[in-house]
């Protein structure tokens, strides 16, 4: 399954759709929005129409280079809220390290021909005034009094 | 000769539109297509050298002669992030 999506990711959806009898082995790799300094999501932007035929083919790829059974690669769009997934990847191999191995390489391949660009979304003006406030409030830093001593 | 060119992400917010009409000489090619694009919006001059560039949705070097009715986009690197 190739598919850009606008809302959560259902990862045992995914899942479903590369289990097959003949696989010893599922992989999957969930991309996931990471809550670094300043940032509330990420906001993901996509060429369509190349993106999906793009993701055809790095899926094609990864089946003849690795000997994948079956691949399907997710990738959600829009506003993705920290620690949600951006990208789910799941592969079906008759052993692991095929799956892993290919799992790894498609997640490579996507950020290097898959046109989707990310930007990064800042604290809403809203909540970044009520942080400030509440910093103004707690006043300026004083070290913390030690413990009692006992005795 | 007319084709379509489309910018994404940053190039899109420096030009300010994503889809322009542009109209260049028969027989020209991407990179004189986008030299034309640069003169006209040089906000773009400094992605010169990472820019991604596609014709109809495959990826394409300079030298490739377009055709009327190309939609050739201009794009950044796609999404970064470490491995």
């Amino acid at each position: 399954m190739i598919a850009l999506r606008r809302t959560r990711i259902d990862v045992e959806a995914v899942l479903d759709t590369v289990r097959r009898q003949d696989a010893g082995a599922v992989a999957v790799f969930l991309g996931t929005v990471r809550a670094d300094p300043g940032v509330r999501a990420l906001d993901y932007e996509v060429f369509g129409p190349m993106a999906r035929a793009k993701l055809r083919e790095v899926a094609d790829a990864a089946r003849a280079r690795f000997g994948v059974l079956a691949m399907s690669i997710v990738h959600r769009l829009g506003h993705v809220p920290l620690g949600e997934d951006a990208v789910v990847i799941a592969c079906s191999a008759p052993h692991r390290a095929a799956a892993f191995e290919a799992c790894a390489w498609t997640m490579d391949e996507v950020k290097r021909i898959v046109p989707i660009w990310k930007s990064e979304l800042p604290p809403s003006p809203a909540k970044a005034r009520a942080r400030r406030r509440r910093k103004d409030r707690a006043g300026p830093r004083r070290p913390r009094a030690s413990p009692p001593r006992r005795g | 000769m007319r084709v379509r060119v489309r910018l994404f992400a940053t190039y899109r917010e420096i030009v300010g539109r994503g889809d322009l009409p542009w109209t260049l000489s028969e027989g020209g090619t991407l990179g004189d297509l986008l030299e034309d694009l640069l003169a006209e919006h040089p906000g773009l001059k400094p992605h010169r050298g990472s820019m991604l560039l596609a014709v109809n949705r495959e990826f394409a070097t300079r030298d490739v002669r377009l055709r009327p009715g190309d939609e050739v986009a201009m794009m950044p690197p796609v999404s970064g992030g470490a491995p």
